[in-house]
């Protein structure tokens, strides 16, 4: 999500990363036009399964947590975080949504956007699109806190959950009645849409996108899975960008076209063994936690000491389509329900297999293995529950139940041993970051794996 | 503290079983008598009782640092979740022989597989609470209900009948009533019964099997009712608002700085007290409705209906806790609630618009969990009284 200057910076950078600024711009630009012209907008939210049903009505998203991305990598959202907590929000909620009800309270009171808006600002909704999921509560309230400054915007909660993994729940034991409520919110989405927007849902239209963004799934799968590579030729801090399509434009033909693309350029530079780096001497796995928008340059400095990270858990939101055993339908609200839940509980059955493992630590183990991994970091943002908790827990079973392996948890130094001392970074919040702190510690580190290394070879 | 006083079967019953907490429980193991630990308002404790397990709620503590909780789980959690967590890993609920999370707020679903691992409990569930509030959303639960019972029933080798369901939703209804006869104790100036002297009573039963948590209840209400010596004086009625209260020091700060705590809606309080499950033909259909449409939390979207105004959203959500508040003739309210609480911390603005619409001052506090904010808290809350008066 970086502009075009910070991609450049980026020691071989994919050519395709350095699009996504001009991308994301345009976006976001499209969204005021799409207003003036009298479309439909909607405020969304990322991984809600209801990309294809928008896209299909016509309707404009308008992605806020992207927006608030950019208002961090821009270094512009202490006007708005400021504005939130003049409202009453506390600091310490998702800071994501404390920058996009700032904005919006700012707007309305103006009735225009706001002085030097990032990239023009964020549209007026026609709708919101809350959801109501199990993975994160700011998008259960944020929209209804918005709703304060718009009461004449109407909200429609999607509430999709998935089965947590159980030792004795098999998700075939409970599929028939998630997927029956996951099908009816889905449908009472499309209910609300129509009546919004007067029109009725084409359904062979939603059928044909819910199939280009499954082309698009395994197309990405497929790309990332080249990472594999030695030397890699994309990273982490590429990935950060090269998520764009994935997460904010799944179901349209660009985001297909610019995954083979990359897949092209990938591929070329695998047969040229181009690497990120010329000598590639750490292979790292960044392990969770979203990244600071405002330090990707980070991932720059990683690179500089030979360290590259051919894998992320962080927005890899897709598996390959057929592992999936998505039960034959033709109905496309159904597909996106069983795509849904098999999405959410696919490392289940892997994770049986290994005593006392976990869904989210056997796909840590996968993604050592088939990347080769020599060390993982993560990231400690503390404003986003739903990304960030459950992490130290995962390392620690990962020791207990695999082997151990090095580990830099950026974003809280020292704690443990002086709890006065917490200095946890953030994904947009400046205030929480140290430039200086951070990079020392991934000093240390590099040091850890330096000496592990050469330690392997006496 | 006068109001502090024991004086009682019921009052130092109820002291006793709230510093030594679980220790009812501890004792009927010994007789075989097994139980499910829980956290949160949202666990449905008719089905775990109907299972044959006494439910015994999870608590954190405001005096104790954490220092264990902190090896597995992040310091980003609800310090409250947090507390609970250092808790149970520091033993003090080995004695039970399951746990059951709901899906609460991001701070306990997420942490889910932290909980389950990391105490190892013979038996863990989790109850997938929707987020939202509509007739598909209670279908679902309905089933997510069935679900659970039968693991439940899978684990305590028994059949857990509708009979035995329909049973406990009575007991549970019956000892909810009995909660809200210890609350209309509050309702005359002064009240007859302290805020702090309430949490400690509800909080006791909530350690207890239901049939003795009402037994316990009848017996503070009996004593209140006997006692001549209460010395709560007439002072400003206040209302307290937010997360979950499970320790007594809050409320105890709120009176010695010279108000009487008359009503409150939390958890555990008035929410999770003041709904009683519909008796239903299916008992399932009422206790489904109960957990999530009844209890009035935060965490539970519900939706803004086409054609209303922003008010009449807000007297639809926050209607419940103003009728409380005309009913107890408060004179102010306290906003009260966790860092990191999202589901509670969003609806701060509208909340504090929606009390002061009502005429009612209000006081928003972020709290920590932990006993070390009492300093500060205080200057805070008289300044506030003084408002008041
Ligand atoms: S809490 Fe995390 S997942 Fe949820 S909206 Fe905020 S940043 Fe996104
Ligand atoms: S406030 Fe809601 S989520 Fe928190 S303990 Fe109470 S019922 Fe549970």
């Amino acid at each position: 999500m970086a502009d075009e200057q910070d991609a450049k910076k980026r020691r071989k950078a994919t050519e395709a990363a350095g699009k996504i600024g001009g991308m994301v711009r345009a976006a976001i630009g499209g969204t005021i036009k799409a207003k003036q012209e009298g479309k439909k907008l909607a405020y969304a939210f990322i991984s809600s399964s209801y990309d294809e049903i928008i896209r299909a009505m016509d309707i404009v998203p308008v992605w806020t947590e992207n927006y608030a991305g950019i208002c961090g990598v821009k270094r512009d959202v202490n006007r708005f975080l400021e504005r939130a907590e003049s409202l009453g929000l506390s600091r310490s909620l998702c800071t994501y949504a404390l920058c996009g009800i700032g904005f919006d309270q700012m707007r309305e009171e103006l009735g225009e956007m706001p002085p030097n808006s990032p990239w023009g600002g964020q549209a007026r909704p026609d709708m919101m699109l809350s959801s109501g999921q199990i993975l994160c509560d700011p998008r259960n309230k944020w929209y209804q806190a918005s709703q304060q400054f718009m009461p004449d915007v109407p909200i429609y909660n999607v509430g999709l959950p998935w089965p947590m993994y159980e030792d004795d729940v098999d998700v075939d034991d409970v599929a028939d009645y998630y997927i029956k409520h996951i099908v009816k919110e889905l449908r009472g989405l499309i209910a609300f849409l129509e009546k919004q927007t007067g029109k009725k849902m084409d359904y062979d239209r939603l059928s044909g996108i819910v199939a280009l963004a499954e082309h698009t799934w395994d197309l990405i799968w497929e790309t990332y899975e080249m990472r594999r590579a030695t030397p890699t030729p994309m990273d982490t801090g590429d990935a950060m960008n090269t998520m764009v399509p994935m997460v904010f434009m799944m179901g349209t033909q660009e985001a297909y076209d610019f995954y083979l693309a990359l897949k092209a350029e990938l591929q070329d530079k695998i047969d040229r063994k181009e690497g990120v780096i010329e000598d590639e001497k750490y292979r790292l796995l960044w392990g969770g936690g979203l990244p600071s928008w405002f330090a990707l340059n980070d991932f720059n400095y990683f690179n500089s000491k030979g360290a590259v990270f051919p894998a992320e858990t962080t927005y890899r939101l897709v598996e390959p389509i057929e592992r999936l055993n998505i039960p034959n339908t033709s109905d496309p609200v159904e597909r996106l329900a069983w795509r849904w839940l098999r999405y959410w509980t696919y490392w289940y059955d892997k994770a049986r297999k290994r005593p006392g493992s976990e869904p989210d630590v056997e796909r840590l183990i996968q993604y050592i293995e088939d990347y080769k991994i020599d060390g993982i970091v993560m990231h400690e943002a503390f404003s986003c529950r739903t990304w960030h908790l459950g992490l130290i827990w995962q390392l620690n079973q990962l020791k207990k139940i695999y082997r151990p392996i090095p580990v830099l948890s950026l974003g809280k130094p020292a704690r443990r041993e002086n709890p006065s001392l917490i200095l946890e970074s953030d994904i947009i919040d400046m205030s929480s970051y140290s430039e200086v702190e951070t990079r020392s510690k991934i000093d240390a580190f590099i040091e850890t794996l330096e000496s592990l290394k050469s330690n392997q070879i006496a | 503290m006068s109001n502090e006083t024991i004086n009682g079967r019921g009052l130092a019953e109820a002291e006793r079983l709230y510093r030594d907490y679980g220790i009812r429980a501890k004792k009927l193991k010994e007789q075989g008598q097994k139980s499910i630990a829980y956290v949160c308002a949202l666990v449905p404790l008719e089905i775990i009782a109907a299972a044959g397990f006494i439910p015994i709620r999870i608590r954190g503590d405001v005096n104790e640092p954490i220092t264990k909780g902190d090896i597995d789980l992040e310091t980003i959690a609800c310090p409250y979740a947090r507390s609970c967590f250092d808790n149970a890993v520091k033993g003090r609920y080995s004695f039970c022989d399951g746990l059951a999370i709901p899906h609460s707020c991001d701070s306990t679903a997420r942490t889910y597989s932290v909980w389950r691992y990391v105490l190892n409990f013979p038996y863990s569930h989790f109850i997938n609470t929707p987020h939202t509030a509509n007739t598909s959303a209670l279908e679902f639960f309905r089933a997510d209900l069935k679900n659970f019972l039968k693991s439940l029933g899978r684990f305590a080798r028994s059949e857990i009948t509708d009979a035995k369901l329909a049973r406990y939703v009575e007991l549970y209804n019956e000892n909810r009533k009995k909660v809200m006869a210890l609350y209309a104790l509050r309702k005359q100036d002064p009240p007859l019964i302290s805020g702090a002297e309430m949490v400690k009573a509800l909080v006791a039963g909530l350690s207890l099997p239901v049939e003795e948590a009402s037994d316990l209840y009848d017996q503070v209400r009996e004593e209140i009712l006997n006692r001549k010596d209460a010395a709560i004086k007439k002072l400003p009625r206040i209302m307290v608002v937010g997360s979950a209260i499970d320790n007594h020091d809050f409320m105890q700060l709120i009176e010695e700085s010279g108000a009487n705590v008359v009503v409150d809606d939390l958890c555990i309080g008035t929410r999770e007290f003041g709904p009683p499950t519909a008796v239903t033909d299916d008992p399932m259909d009422g206790i489904a409705d109960r957990y999530l449409n009844r209890i009035n939390c935060p965490r539970t979207y519900r939706e803004k209906k086409e054609g209303e105004t922003l008010e009449d959203d807000l007297a639809a959500r926050f209607g419940d806790a103003g009728k409380l508040a005309k009913e107890y003739a408060v004179d102010g309210v306290i906003l009260y609630m966790y860092k990191y609480c999202d589901p509670f911390g969003f609806e701060i603005p509208v909340r504090k618009t929606w009390f002061e619409s009502l005429g009612l001052p209000v006081l928003y506090i972020e709290d920590e969990y932990s006993a070390g904010t009492t300093g500060s808290l205080r200057t805070r809350i008289q300044a506030f009284l003084e408002v008041i008066e």
